[in-house]
């Protein structure tokens, strides 16, 4: 459905997508994941054909970005970052202006509308005028008119962005309802969102692809670095010295003592589970222990890991 | 080409929902009634060379109307989009650029041919109730909206231009107006000049669009400022064209 190669936008002297390559089969939900300026929306507007790339090429929907994008643009369903929208227009007035703009108009032009408006539940709001509606309901809009013409891939950018949560999760079933019958990219940094809803994740970082797999796979990738938090009351020297001394444990983070407790994290390497380890040299020593817990690593984990490999505990 | 339609109809429902329009015409029509009634009184005073059509159009009330006007339709044509983003869901639908420029200025010049409309019943009215024919002359009259319409076509152009370069409204209708003015007193620079060779001088005139009215007003026609405005609009709106593919695909 889409498929990218090497492709690279630079700002003046900037780079904001660095040759990029990946793939996206029919049928699938892939997030596009990264933190801000990552070029994510770069990309999706590249993929639009909203903004040209320096140089690569991409076909999406099996049209050429370049020489055949009205084509493209016919195929696709796009929902910009911030879902711009005609604020003087009536919901029901603005998705009738935009069938017509893809050559729907007349009987099957009401039928799809209504359509749109049951789907995105703007039943309600149909007559109201954009302009007055809450940042939700906008949303919605821009979902409906990105669906209007029966696109085969959707492409939204931050589609859940300024939810609050009950919106994000009703937006996330939307999604991944369009998704049985749609091939859909969509990029966020909200990482459970793209666990639950994608089968693949794309991961970039400062315009370079740092991952592309299934959310469990990146995050068996991880399984080896897990941490153990312990808090014990000892002499944190001495504890921390002999906690270093267990087999596995990569890196230990002391936290200042409060009350004669004090708090350790533990980055431990192998698969080896060091929890009873970790009890054993605390009885040795006669240390009290007040938590003893293991973390395995989230999506989140892996995020920080690939994003921001400087930046430790 | 029905894309072009449904992307004009929008253009035009959004100038004519807006009170703007309202507030733009009432303008127009005061600026204008002003030298109407005053052209009015002149003639009670005594006779006169010229029509009642010449004196309203060529009066100072006149251009400072007619000048202020281009800004105040054109700076949100395209400034608004950038500004909204709504360019975007535009342009990624199955709209071509031309279609897009296109729709937005034959709408800037339906509205502004709609905003004559009032002037031209004081001209109509004046004729059917008065009984001094040799006041309201046909071919200056005629002359006069032709050549409004197609110095219209003129302005606009460089509104739509000006609105193309900037996101911000204000600076679009700031930067229209400076370039219509100085268009507009280019016109003069005959005026300043005494020892300007009459060569120049006549090519000065050739673009001065006070002269222009002067001779249209009069029932003079004249092919080329005809051909000067509309290639001219042509040619701005290719660069405004230029200027918005510009500004998407720069690298
Ligand atoms: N029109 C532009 N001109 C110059 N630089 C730009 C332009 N658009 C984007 N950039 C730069 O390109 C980089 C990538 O931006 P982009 O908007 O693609 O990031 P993003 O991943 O979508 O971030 P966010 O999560 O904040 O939306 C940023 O450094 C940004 O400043
Ligand atoms: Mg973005």
């Amino acid at each position: 459905m889409i498929r990218v190669q090497n492709l690279t936008k630079r700002f003046l002297s900037h780079t904001a997508v660095d040759g990029i390559s990946f793939e996206v089969e029919e049928g699938e939900i892939v997030g596009f994941l990264g933190p801000n300026g990552a070029g994510k929306t770069t990309t999706l507007r590249i993929l639009t054909t909203f903004l040209s790339a320096t140089s690569g090429t991409a076909t999406v929907a099996g049209c050429d970005i370049f020489s055949q994008s009205l084509e493209l643009r016919r195929k696709i369903g796009y929902m910009p970052e911030n879902v711009p929208l005609y604020t003087d227009m009536r919901v029901k007035e603005y998705l009738r202006f935009r069938a017509a703009l893809h050559r729907i108009t007349g009987r099957p032009a009401r039928v799809k509308v209504g359509e749109v408006l049951d789907i995105c539940g703007l039943k309600d709001v149909r007559k109201k005028i954009i302009g007055t509606l809450s940042k939700g309901y906008r949303q919605r809009v821009g979902l409906a008119d990105a669906l209007i013409h029966n696109p085969e891939l959707l492409i939204l950018d931050e589609p859940t962005n300024g939810l609050d949560p009950n919106q994000i999760r009703q937006a996330r079933d939307l999604i991944k309802r369009l998704g049985e019958s749609h091939t859909i990219l969509l990029s966020t940094h909200i990482l459970p969102e793209v666990e639950m809803t994608c089968g693949r994740v794309i991961i970039i970082d400062q315009g370079r692809i740092r991952a592309s797999d299934t959310p469990a796979n990146l995050v068996g990738k991880l399984r080896t670095a897990r941490t153990v938090s312990v808090e014990l009351k000892a002499d944190a020297e001495t504890a921390a010295k002999a906690l270093t001394g267990i087999q596995g444990v990569r890196k230990l983070i002391r936290q200042d003592p409060v009350n004669g407790w004090t708090s350790f994290i533990l980055r431990v390497e192998s698969q080896a589970d060091i929890r009873e380890d970790v009890f054993n040299v605390a009885l040795e020593n006669r240390w009290p222990v007040r938590e003893l817990s293991q973390k395995t690593p989230s999506l989140e984990d892996v995020f920080v890991d690939l994003t921001q490999p400087v930046a430790e505990a | 080409m029905r894309v072009f339609f449904i992307l004009l109809r929008k253009e035009l429902r959004s100038y004519f929902f807006s009170p703007l329009a309202y507030v733009i015409m009432a303008f127009l029509m005061i600026l204008n009634g002003v030298p109407f009634v005053l052209s009015l009184i002149a003639m009670q005073a005594g006779e006169r060379q010229h029509s009642l059509v010449y004196f309203t159009f060529n009066s100072g009330w006149f251009w400072m109307a007619y000048l202020l006007l281009f800004p105040i339709i054109t700076m949100r044509l395209f400034s608004e989009e950038q500004k909204m983003g709504t360019i975007e869901s535009l342009l990624t639908a199955p709209v071509r650029s031309v279609q897009f420029v296109l729709a937005k200025y034959f709408a800037a010049f339906v509205f502004y041919c709609f905003l004559w409309l009032p002037s031209l019943a004081n001209f109509l009215v004046f004729e059917a109730i008065g009984d001094e024919a040799a006041s309201f002359s046909t071919g200056s009259f005629y002359g006069s909206y032709l050549l409004l319409v197609v110095m219209g076509c003129f302005y606009l152009a460089i509104g739509c231009l000006a609105s193309s370069m900037t996101s911000n409204q204000i600076l679009a209708s700031i930067i229209a107006f400076s370039i219509i003015l100085l268009h507009f007193i280019f016109g003069f620079v005959h005026f300043f000049s005494t020892r300007m060779p009459a060569e120049v001088m006549e090519r000065v005139t050739y673009t001065s669009s006070y002269e222009h009215m002067r001779i249209f007003s009069d029932g003079l026609l004249d092919s080329r400022p005809l051909v000067y405005y509309l290639t001219s609009a042509i040619l701005l709106l290719i660069a405004t064209h230029q200027v918005l593919e510009y500004r998407r695909w720069r690298v």
